[in-house]
C-alpha cells in the first residue's frame, strides 16, 4: 500500500455522490410508481390474463431476437476475423460499429422501405416474377428482423474484437496439430469468446426485452405488444394511468432481476478500427468461400436499408422540410439535448470509473467484503438504465410533474436529459473504465514519486491515454441521444419535440416523402458525428 | 539430416536467406536481436510462411512443399501452448488425437511421456492451475507424443526463472539425445545455447552466421 493514500481515496467521493444520486432517482421512481399503483381501484387482480400475455410475449420476442442475433453476429464476426484483407473491410466494420448508434426509427424506416408491401424486394419480385411476398414487416417477423438488424451487428462488432485478440500462436498450434475447422473453433476460438458470449447475450436480451420504438412501429397489433409499448398505450391512448403504473412496476421488477442475474455489461467496441487475424498460410478454399459468402450476404442485408434511406430521402422536398417551424425546433432541441447529455455522460462516466478503480486496485484500498459491496453498488448504478428503461423513467417523471407546480416542459426536458445520460452511461463506463484502471496500475507510483496530483496528474497521466476513448464516448453519447425515441414519446407534442419524435409523427400521418427526407437528415447527422467527430478531435490535438 | 538450402523470404524490405544443416541427435541454437528474423526461420521450416525460393529436405526427402501438419516436425512456442480449460492429459493427447478418444496404448503412452517430463500425477489437473514451467513441460510432452524427428523450439523458456529454465533446458537436452531428435532452438539468450547447443548461429542481416 502506498503511503498518503488518502489522496486517491478522495477521488471516490465525486463518483460515489453521482452513483448515489442515480440510485436515489431510481428509488424515487420506484417509490412513486409503487405509491400510485396502490390507488388503482379499477382492477381487482394485480396480474390479469392480459398482463401474463404481455409478459410472455415480451420474453418470447426477446429470447428469439437474442438467439438469432447471437447466431448471425457470431458467424459474421468469425468470418470477418478470418477475412482480414478484402477491400472495404474497414468501412464495413465502421458501419457495424455505427449500428449501435443508428436511431431505431431510421432502421424501421429502412426495413419498411426494403421489405414492406411496396418495398424494394416486393417491387423487384413483382417486376421479374409477377409475385409478391406481401407485407411481413409488421408483427413478430418485423420485430425480429429489426432486432436482429440492430443487435447482430452489435454482436458481430463486439465479438470481432474478441476473435482478433486470440494470440496468433494459438492458430499456429492448431495448424501444427492438424486441427479441423471445427476443432479449431471448439478448442481455441470458443473458449476465447465464451465469456463475452454470456455478457453480450444478456445485454442483447435486456435491450430486446425493453425495446420500445421497434415494437411500437412494427408490432402492428395489440397481440404483439410488449410491456413497454403497453405502458405507452396506457398513458397516451387509453389515459389509464393506474394500468400504466402497474405494468411499469412489473417491468421494473423483472428487469431488476434480469440485470442482477446477467453478467457484467460489456461495451460494443472501444474504437472503430480493427487489426484482423492475419494467418500467413492459406485457409482451405471451401472455408474461404463460406466466409466470403457470409460477409457478402450480411453486408447486403445491413447496407440495403441504409441505401434505401439515402435513395428515398433524396426525393424529398428539402426546401419545404427545412422551412418547417417544427422541424427547425426539433433539430435544435435534439442538438441541444444531445450536447448537454453527452457532456454529462462523459463527466459522469469518468467520475464513476475513477471511483470504481479505487476498489479494484489493492494498493489504493485493501480487499474486503465492504469494498466489494461498494464496488458492486457503484457498478450497478452505472448500468441502471438496463433495469429502468426510458419509458418507465419518463412515467416516473410524469408522476413527479402531477405532484408539482413546476411546468410540464421542465419535467419533460429533465426526463429526456436523464434518460439520455443513463442510456449512454453503461457504454461510456465500460469503454472508459478499463483504460483508467490500467493508467492507475501503471502510473500511481510514478505520480507519487513526481508529486503529480489533481490537474497535473490528469494532464500528464490520464488525458494523453484517455483522449481517444473520451472523444469516442462523447460521439457515442451524442448519437444515442440524437436518435432516441423513448421518453419523448410520452411527453412529445408540438411544444416539446425532437427529430425522432417529429419523424415518428410524419410516419404516423403517412407523410412518407417528408419522413424519408427527415430520416436522411437524421442518418447523415448521426453517421457524420459518430465517424468524424473523434477524427476532428484527433486532428485538433496534433496542432 | 535436415538440410535447409538457400531458403529465401522477404518481409518489410529485408531479404532473408537461410542455409543450415542439422544432424540427427544435434541441437542448434539460433540467437539474434528482436525482429532479426529468428522466428521467421522457424515459421519457414514449420510451413507457416512460404519461402520465395530454396528447399528444405529431411532424410533426402523434400518437405518444403508439404503442409505444416504433414511435415516431420513438432513445435514448442514461447506462450499460449496449453489449453487452460483442458486437463494436462488431454492437452498431451491433443498431439495425436484431436477427437480426444485415445486408445488404451495411446493413453499409457501419454502417461509415460508425462512421467518422462516430470509431471507424473498431474494427469487430471487443469492446465490453468499449472506454473509457467509446468505448462511448458506439458507442451513439451505433447510435442514428444507426436513422435516427430525434428523439434523446433521458439523461445520456449523465456519468462521462466533461472532455476526452472536450466532444468527445462537440461530436460530438452536429455530427451533430444534419447530420442535422437534434430532440434533447433531460437532464443535471445546466448547462455541458453551454451548450456545445450552443439552449434550456435546468429541471425544478422537476414543470414545465419556461426558464432
Amino acid at each position: 500500500m502506498i503511503k498518503n493514500i488518502w489522496r486517491f481515496r478522495l477521488s471516490i467521493l465525486p463518483g460515489s455522490v453521482i452513483s448515489l444520486a442515480i440510485l436515489f432517482l431510481a428509488f424515487g421512481i420506484f417509490y412513486i410508481l409503487f405509491l400510485n399503483s396502490n390507488h388503482d381501484a379499477s382492477s381487482s387482480a394485480f396480474i390479469t390474463n392480459r398482463i401474463i400475455g404481455l409478459i410472455k410475449f415480451t420474453i418470447f420476442q426477446a429470447f428469439l431476437s437474442t438467439i438469432l442475433a447471437m447466431l448471425i453476429g457470431t458467424v459474421l464476426a468469425w468470418s470477418l476475423a478470418h477475412q482480414s484483407t478484402f477491400r472495404g473491410r474497414d468501412f464495413l466494420v465502421a458501419l457495424l460499429s455505427s449500428s449501435l448508434v443508428l436511431p431505431t426509427l431510421i432502421v424501421v424506416f429502412g426495413i419498411i422501405s426494403v421489405l414492406g408491401q411496396n418495398g424494394w424486394i416486393n417491387r423487384v419480385l413483382l417486376y421479374l416474377f409477377d409475385y409478391s411476398f406481401g407485407s411481413f414487416v409488421y408483427g413478430l417477423s418485423g420485430i425480429l428482423i429489426a432486432h436482429v438488424y440492430l443487435n447482430a451487428s452489435f454482436v458481430a462488432r463486439s465479438l470481432l474484437h474478441v476473435f482478433e485478440s486470440i494470440p496468433k500462436e494459438r492458430y499456429k498450434l492448431a495448424k501444427s496439430l492438424n486441427f479441423s475447422v471445427f476443432n479449431r473453433f471448439w478448442l481455441i476460438e470458443f473458449p476465447a469468446i465464451k465469456l463475452s458470449l454470456k455478457s453480450i447475450s444478456s445485454t442483447v436480451f435486456l435491450l430486446c426485452f425493453t425495446s420500445f420504438a421497434i415494437v411500437l412501429t412494427l408490432g402492428g397489433s395489440p397481440s404483439y405488444n410488449t410491456l413497454e409499448v403497453a405502458i405507452y398505450e396506457a398513458v397516451k391512448l387509453d389515459f389509464n394511468i393506474p394500468l400504466a403504473l402497474k405494468l411499469a412496476l412489473i417491468q421494473l421488477l423483472i428487469t431488476m432481476v434480469l440485470v442482477f442475474l446477467s453478467a457484467n455489461f460489456q461495451a460494443a467496441a472501444t474504437n472503430i478500427k480493427t487489426s484482423g487475424t492475419k494467418i500467413p498460410w492459406n485457409e482451405p478454399k471451401k472455408l474461404q468461400y463460406f466466409q466470403v459468402f457470409i460477409i457478402f450476404f450480411s453486408t447486403i442485408l445491413f447496407i440495403l436499408p441504409l441505401i434505401s434511406i439515402f435513395i428515398d430521402g433524396l426525393g424529398a422536398d428539402f426546401k419545404r422540410i427545412i422551412s418547417d417551424e417544427i422541424f427547425i425546433k426539433s433539430l435544435f432541441t435534439s442538438l441541444a439535448i444531445a450536447t448537454v447529455s453527452s457532456i454529462l455522460s462523459v463527466l459522469f462516466a469518468l467520475l464513476i470509473s475513477d471511483a470504481r478503480r479505487n476498489f479494484n486496485i489493492n494498493h489504493r484500498i485493501k480487499k474486503s467484503k465492504f469494498r466489494n459491496l461498494i464496488n458492486l453498488v457503484i457498478s450497478f448504478s452505472g448500468n441502471i438504465y438496463l433495469a429502468i428503461p426510458s419509458l418507465i423513467l419518463g412515467l416516473g417523471f410524469f408522476m413527479f410533474s402531477l405532484n408539482s407546480q413546476i411546468p410540464l416542459l421542465f419535467w419533460a426536458m429533465l426526463a429526456v436529459l436523464c434518460a439520455n445520460v443513463l442510456m449512454s452511461l453503461p457504454f461510456a463506463i465500460s469503454i472508459l473504465y478499463s483504460p483508467m484502471l490500467k493508467i492507475a496500475q501503471r502510473y500511481d507510483k510514478l505520480a507519487f514519486a513526481l508529486n503529480l496530483r489533481g490537474s497535473k496528474r490528469w494532464l500528464y497521466c490520464e488525458w494523453p491515454y484517455m483522449k481517444s476513448s473520451i472523444s469516442y464516448v462523447f460521439a457515442l453519447s451524442f448519437c444515442l441521444s440524437l436518435g432516441d425515441l423513448g421518453v419523448i414519446a410520452l411527453f412529445g407534442s408540438n411544444e416539446i419535440t425532437t427529430l425522432p419524435w417529429y419523424l415518428y409523427q410524419l410516419m404516423g400521418s403517412y407523410q412518407t416523402k417528408d419522413g424519408a427526407g427527415v430520416a436522411l437528415i437524421l442518418l447523415v447527422l448521426t453517421l457524420s458525428i459518430f465517424i468524424f467527430l473523434p477524427k476532428v478531435f484527433k486532428n485538433a490535438r496534433h496542432r | 539430416m535436415l538440410v535447409i538450402d538457400n531458403l529465401t523470404y522477404s518481409y518489410d524490405k529485408t531479404l532473408y536467406n537461410f542455409s543450415l544443416h542439422v544432424k540427427k541427435n544435434e541441437i542448434i541454437g539460433i540467437i539474434g536481436e528482436s525482429g532479426s528474423g529468428k522466428s521467421t526461420l522457424l515459421d519457414l521450416i514449420a510451413g507457416f510462411l512460404t519461402p520465395q525460393s530454396g528447399s528444405i529436405d529431411f532424410e533426402n526427402r523434400q518437405i518444403s512443399s508439404l503442409n505444416t501438419e504433414d511435415r516431420p516436425l513438432t513445435i514448442l512456442f514461447q506462450k499460449y501452448n496449453t489449453f487452460e480449460h483442458l486437463s494436462v492429459i488431454k492437452n498431451v493427447l491433443l498431439g495425436i488425437s484431436t477427437s480426444l478418444n485415445p486408445q488404451k496404448d495411446e493413453l499409457q503412452n501419454a502417461k509415460d511421456i508425462l512421467k518422462e517430463v516430470g509431471l507424473e500425477g498431474f494427469e487430471d489437473k487443469l492446465a490453468s492451475s499449472l506454473s509457467g514451467g509446468q505448462s511448458q513441460r506439458v507442451a513439451l510432452a505433447r510435442s514428444l507424443i507426436r513422435n516427430k524427428p525434428i523439434l523446433l523450439l521458439d523461445e520456449p523458456f523465456t519468462g521462466l526463472d533461472l532455476q526452472t529454465r536450466v532444468k527445462m533446458l537440461d530436460l530438452v537436452k536429455k530427451i533430444s539425445k534419447k530420442r535422437e531428435l534434430s532440434t533447433i532452438m531460437v532464443t535471445h539468450d546466448l547462455n541458453d545455447c551454451k548450456l545445450i547447443a552443439n552449434r550456435v548461429y546468429k541471425v544478422e542481416n537476414g543470414k545465419l552466421c556461426q558464432v
